[in-house]
């Protein structure tokens, strides 16, 4: 009774924890899917995502900008806000312009489009380096969502149910996104059968270009999501990318819930292992992946995928 | 036959021998014989390896090193060089990765041709260079790794340790926590060399002062995420927890132990709180007990005026006033200069020797203790100061409030008797 009394927080732990690798995993997710290229960039997008809402948010953001003072007097709710919103936007341009670099490789060997874009996660890297240093920072948070709460004898963290509960809300609306618009419809088809939809006037090119941005904006927020967590420094990238990675993977590239049922196995095992056996709980990630995958080789939920070929 | 060699012997041949017969006369002087190359090979500049890391987890820590190490050498050259000569450096990146240290020495050594190598803050990259410049002879400064291997099984003749290690630092924070906040421990341990011994040595001051490890939890390098290590502590409330995490792991872990404010509901113990570590995240970060060899509010000659050159050095660095990594490195290198003056040459085996049992005046070192170099371990017997989380800081910069100083006897670690330096026959002469 007692394990199971010690077990319980550490599920619950777990489950909020899948949610955010999900949350990592949805731009990377989006792009694989649809346009079947491997984002190697995500990482760093992650990060500058983090780096912009440091300097919308706070006057210590590393970059001098004395016309904003007057915005940093007000309210950081606002601001925080603001962050989560404009960030995103940035990140979706930055995006836009490694999709235009990538178009060349479209119809291509995949490898092509995957050693573009790492090359960028290391230009965009080192591009923080260089404008934000090699330092720390931290990103404030409005107080509502910061500190601890006692329930069950622990303190959990505000920040991390504010974070799960921000987290599903993105995984619903990026369902009901492409479910049920006709945006998100054009979106599938235009991954499932390219020549169809250009056949229907829809311009390919344009489309391909933005729901790169839309992937690139979903990391942007996760970076701004995940900083009060993980820190911000220009290698938080990588931290980023490899889960999102393997979440990918495990639950099948271009599988929406796939992504999301291998971001909570992903949590729950990284969480149980990290609580009872810490030195495995890196380690746990890629075993279960190595487990799922010999047995279903396109993960969880995938299909057959223009990267087979 | 006399036609032929007639034939042979042109005008415009004997004037080509005439003239080449003349140019190497004028140029033989400058060309040779080898005590005039020996002339113009002291005015070589000495070129210095810098093996600072710029990416991994300890990037950060790595550029503030370097700035401390470049500060020495441009002072230095600005007194006119040493031995006459003017200091260079190049830089390698070590990325925080061992097998990339070792490359990084081996390229520096065999093509660049450096006449010594400084760096190092993970333990990893500090042994892999140090075999590769044991090879060849080449002098190392280990700048500010502190795992207690360094200087125990991990010496080397080439090699000189510059931090205090992990021992040091344990044996400074540990009797006192044990008094103050009770016996039963929870060891949270980086899990590579320095966290592995950094803990071992903590356990086993900690037995020898009557307390005991409850649990020894494990963080793999690259550990982001501490929530459930978080819950689990909170499940087994111990009297303290004593962390020997490091770098970003160790920000992470920082993080998040505020974000839950568990750094006012339990006994926190860090081994060594790095200044890059904490620095630009607020002086509430600093929270528990932790040792640092040194601090820019220590009130002693020479740290103003050193902050001060440190600022006008580095004027656009985020990181406005030097930390106990920047000073390690700093003072590290001034040392080598020093020596290498006073050695009168460059040989390795000489530099060595003026180094071995060197003792450094607290004053010029700007710590409250004399520092000497162990000549059996060749670690660098310092001051260790306690400290904690200021309570009134006199500005933005100010985060620690120093509890307790420590003279380098009071916390010298007996470990280092596993350190078993080579013979200088065993060691390959090596001169630049």
């Amino acid at each position: 009774m007692d394990f199971l009394y010690n077990l319980l927080p550490h599920l619950v732990n777990g489950i909020a924890l899948g949610l955010l690798f999900a949350l990592i995993a949805l731009g990377f997710m989006l792009i694989i899917g649809v346009m079947e290229v491997i984002n190697l960039a995500h990482g760093s997008l992650f990060a500058l995502g983090a780096y912009i809402a440091l300097v919308i948010i706070t006057p210590e953001g590393g970059l001098a900008m004395p016309f904003l003072e007057n915005w940093f007097g007000i309210a950081i709710v606002p601001r925080y806000v603001a962050a989560l919103i404009l960030a995103p936007f940035v990140v979706a341009f930055v995006g836009m312009g490694l999709e235009f670099c990538l178009r060349r490789t479209y119809g291509k060997d995949p490898l092509y489009g995957l050693l573009l874009t790492f090359g960028a996660a290391l230009v965009i890297e080192e591009a923080i380096r260089v404008i934000w240093g090699h330092g720390e920072y931290v990103l404030p948070i409005p107080k509502e969502i910061r500190g601890g709460f006692i329930h069950a004898d622990l303190i959990w963290s505000t920040y991390r149910v504010y974070a799960a509960i921000f987290s599903i809300a993105m995984i619903g609306l990026l369902w009901l996104f492409i479910e049920k618009t006709p945006y998100g419809a054009i979106i599938k088809a235009g991954a499932h059968d390219s020549e169809m939809v250009r056949a229907l006037g829809i311009n390919l090119p344009k489309l391909r270009t933005l729901v790169f941005g839309f992937g690139t904006a979903l990391a942007a927020i996760a970076g701004i999501i995940m900083a009060p967590i993980w820190g911000i420094r220009p290698q938080v990238g990588v931290d980023a990318v490899v889960p999102a990675f393997v979440v990918i993977v495990l639950g099948g590239i271009g599988s929406f819930w796939g992504a999301v049922i291998a971001g909570l196995m992903v949590g729950m095992v990284v969480g149980l292992t990290a609580a009872f056996f810490s030195d495995w709980s890196l380690l746990s990630m890629y075993l279960l992946l190595l487990a799922v995958v010999t047995f279903r080789a396109r993960g969880l939920l995938g299909k057959a995928s223009a990267l087979e070929n | 036959m006399t036609n032929k060699f007639k034939a042979k012997i042109s005008r415009r041949d004997l004037i080509k021998t005439t003239a080449l017969t003349a140019a190497g006369a004028t140029l033989a002087p400058f060309m040779g014989p080898w005590k005039y190359n020996r002339v113009w090979a002291a005015d070589k500049p000495i070129l210095i390896g810098l093996t600072h890391d710029a990416s991994g987890q300890f990037a950060n820590s790595g550029q503030a090193e370097k700035r401390g190490t470049i500060m020495a050498i441009d002072e230095a050259n600005a007194n006119g060089g040493v031995l006459g000569r003017k200091i260079e450096y190049i830089w390698a990146d070590t990325e925080t990765t061992p097998a990339t240290g070792s490359r990084v020495a081996e390229r520096l050594i065999t093509r660049d041709e450096v006449a010594f190598m400084v760096g190092a803050i993970q333990s990893g990259v500090a042994n892999a260079i140090s075999q590769v410049c044991q090879k060849y002879g080449c002098v190392y400064f280990n700048t500010n790794s502190s795992s207690p291997t360094e200087s125990g099984k991990n010496c080397h003749r080439v090699k000189f340790v510059w931090d205090g290690s992990g021992a040091n630092f344990a044996r400074a924070a540990a009797s006192g926590a044990v008094t103050k906040f009770g016996k039963n421990w929870i060891l949270l341990t980086n899990d590579y060399v320095w966290g592995h011994n950094t803990s071992k040595a903590t356990q086993e001051i900690l037995e020898s002062l009557g307390g005991s490890v409850a649990d020894n939890i494990l963080v793999p390098v690259g550990t982001r995420d501490y929530s459930s290590i978080l819950l689990k502590l909170q499940q087994a409330k111990p009297d303290v927890v004593a962390t020997a995490v490091g770098g970003d792991d160790y920000k992470a872990l920082r993080q998040q132990v505020q974000e839950l404010q568990l750094d006012t509901k339990m006994a926190w113990l860090s081994n060594q709180l790095d200044w890059p570590d904490i620095y630009g995240a607020g002086a509430e970060a600093a929270f528990g007990v932790f040792a640092a060899t040194w601090y820019h509010y220590l009130d002693l000659p020479g740290v103003d005026d050193f902050v001060k050159r440190y600022q006008e050095r580095w004027p656009d660095t985020r990181m406005n006033v030097p930390g106990n990594v920047t000073y390690n490195g700093y003072v590290a290198m001034r040392e080598l200069l020093r020596a290498i003056e006073e050695a009168g040459t460059t040989n390795n085996i000489k530099v060595i020797k003026t180094l071995e049992g060197r003792v450094m005046k607290a004053d010029d070192r700007m710590q409250h203790h004399d520092a000497w170099i162990d000549e059996n371990s060749h670690h660098v017997q310092q001051t260790i100061y306690l400290a904690t989380r200021q309570d009134q800081p006199r500005d933005d910069s100010d985060y620690f409030k120093i509890l307790q100083t420590m003279d380098p006897k009071e916390v010298a670690n007996p470990g280092e008797s596993a350190c078993n330096l080579e013979s200088y026959d065993d060691t390959p002469t090596y001169e630049m």
